[in-house]
Parts: structure tokens; sequence; C-alpha cells
């Protein structure tokens, strides 16, 4: 009974809270702040996404998810690519939002 | 970066050497976005503008424009709808080039005769950008019965240091702008700065005769 209560509990673990991941993508035509506004805007509208970070300086666009949900990359490509800018790669880590703004402003 | 296409190189090149240059803001700021802008300009033009734009291509809104000539007491007030189309964006790594055209009907009241005409315009912007040189070239032409006006506008400008999206952008610009139809004679030239910070835009500047040149505007 003990263990297999553990072994749920570890299975909703591990299915239900997987990781708030933070995906970032490195985007070609990113020249001004009005670019950065409509790509934010953009972003924010999908319901997976928890904060939004763009660097014009890194040609960076970060977006870290909530808690268990996750952007496929094919829709990450079409949002950017709606939005009128080329995605060049995207690169899935566990950095925080902190983690990546004092990285960029070194 | 990327080397700028031998064509679109050779576009601007050939736009450059005009004696009109014009940086101007874009018509279709990005999608799901709406664009409001005021521009006054030394006297002879003033125009109000607003654009919704559901994808990053095309743009539908209106505005009003008063053409006000420095060569005799001729005035135009045209009011118009307008729909802008973008045909082709260039992304480069740190730069981004950009055509657009647009087209629109409105209604002019001819100031010297009282008269009020059905009117179209046609116009497009060649623009290219990275975060420390900026230049486009517009033109826009209005016509109806009793006028026809082109007015060609050249920007150049250089920022003073590379901004963020955080940051607040800095910008030294020259304008040139050109008027056909009796308005101005000769080229109207000005230098403006411009400052723009997340989605609102001012510029400000004064053209060689002393005239203020000033442009504001709201994306959201």
């Amino acid at each position: 009974m003990r263990i297999s209560s553990l072994l749920l509990s570890f299975t909703l673990l591990a299915t239900g809270v997987a990781h708030a991941g933070t995906i970032e993508m490195t985007v070609n035509g990113l020249v001004c702040g009005f670019c950065a506004q409509g790509i934010e805007k953009t972003l924010r509208k999908n319901p997976a996404t928890q904060e939004v970070l763009v660097s014009l300086e890194n040609r960076l666009v970060a977006v870290v998810t909530k808690e268990g949900a996750d952007i496929a990359d094919a829709d990450l490509r079409k949002a950017l690519t709606d939005a009128g800018y080329d995605v060049k790669a995207i690169e899935r880590t566990q950095h925080s939002m902190d983690e990546l703004r004092s990285r960029l402003n070194k | 970066m990327k080397m700028l296409p031998g064509r679109l190189a050779l576009s601007m090149a050939f736009l450059s050497s005009a004696a009109c240059v014009s940086a101007v803001a874009k018509p279709i700021a990005f999608a799901d976005g709406t664009t409001v802008m005021a521009e006054y300009g030394a006297g002879t033009m003033t125009e109000v503008q607003a654009f919704y734009a559901p994808t990053f291509r095309y743009s539908v809104g209106g505005g009003h424009l008063s053409l006000n000539s420095d060569v005799n007491d001729d005035t135009r007030d045209i009011t118009y709808v307008r729909f802008n189309y973008l045909p082709k964006r260039w992304n480069f790594e740190s730069a981004q080039a950009n055509v657009f055209v647009w087209g629109g009907l409105g209604r002019a009241h001819i100031g010297e005769t009282g008269a009020n005409e059905l009117t179209w315009h046609a116009g497009g912007q060649l623009d290219y950008e990275t975060r420390r040189v900026y230049s486009s070239l517009r033109t826009d032409y209005y016509d109806a019965s009793a006028f026809s006006h082109r007015i060609d506008t050249l920007q150049l400008g250089v920022a003073p240091y590379e901004h963020d999206y955080e940051t607040l952008a800095v910008w030294f610009v020259v304008q040139g702008r050109e008027y056909t139809g009796d308005l101005f004679n000769g080229t109207e030239w000005a230098a403006l700065i411009r400052f723009f910070k997340h989605n609102a835009w001012l510029e400000a500047g004064a053209t060689r005769e002393g005239k203020l040149q000033a442009m504001l505007m709201f994306n959201f």
C-alpha cells in the first residue's frame, strides 16, 4: 500500500509537474524596440507562457513556460514567423529569467 | 551580418542618390498592433494617421493630411482611408530591410476654391536599419481633378549607441523632403533628434528655415 502510494506520487510528479523550462530562440531581424514589442505581445498570448525576455543585442527571445507546460518548436517558429521574424535556433534550458538577465547584463 | 542582396543595395544606392530622403515610421508596426501617429511638417504639411495591422503583412486605417503651400495660398485638406502592404522583408542577423506600398481613397477640400473632390493616393517606402544606422525613402502621391502632389521624404539616421528593448533609443536624423505641385520650392531639409522606448516614439527638430518638424507615434 505504502509502495503503491509512493509510486503514484512519483508518477504524478514525473508527468504533471514536469518543469518550468526556458526556451531560448536566436532570431534574425531584431533591430528595434517595436520588433521586441510585437514578439512579446505574440508570445504572451500563448497560455503556456509565463514570462518573455527579448534582447536585441543578443538576438535572443526567451520564453519561460508555466510549470508542466511547453510550447512545441513548430508553434514557436510559426509565432515568430507570423510576427515577421526568422527563427534560426531553438534551445531548451533550465535557466531562470533572473539568470538570463544577469548573463545578458554582463 | 549578411550582405545586403545586390539588387536591394543597388536600389538603395539609386534612391539615396535622388534628392529626396526621409525616414518615416513604418505603416505596419507588428501583427495585431495599432499605430497612431501625428506629424507636423514645418507648416507645409500636418498629418495624423491610425492603422490596425491584423498581421505583419498589412494594415488598414485612415488619416487626415493638411497641406499649406509655401509658394502661394493654396491649401488642401485630405481625409482618407488607406491599405498598407508589406510585399517584402529581409531579416538579417543584425539588420532589417522592408518594402512597403500603400493606396487609398479620400475626400479633398481645396482651400482656394472651397470645392470638395474625391481623391486617391498611392505611395511606398524602402527602409534599411541596424541598431546604429537607419535609412528610409518614402514617396506619397495624391491626385484629384484639381491637383496632383507628390511628397518624397528621405531620412538618414545614426544612433550614438546601440539601444536594447529596455533602454531608450536615441537617433540623430537628417531629413530631406521634396514637394511637387506648387507646395514648396526646392528641398526642405531638417535636422531631427528621435527618441523611442517601448511603444512611444518622439521626433523633433528644425528645418533650415528654423521651422518646427516633429512627429509623435504610439504602437500598442
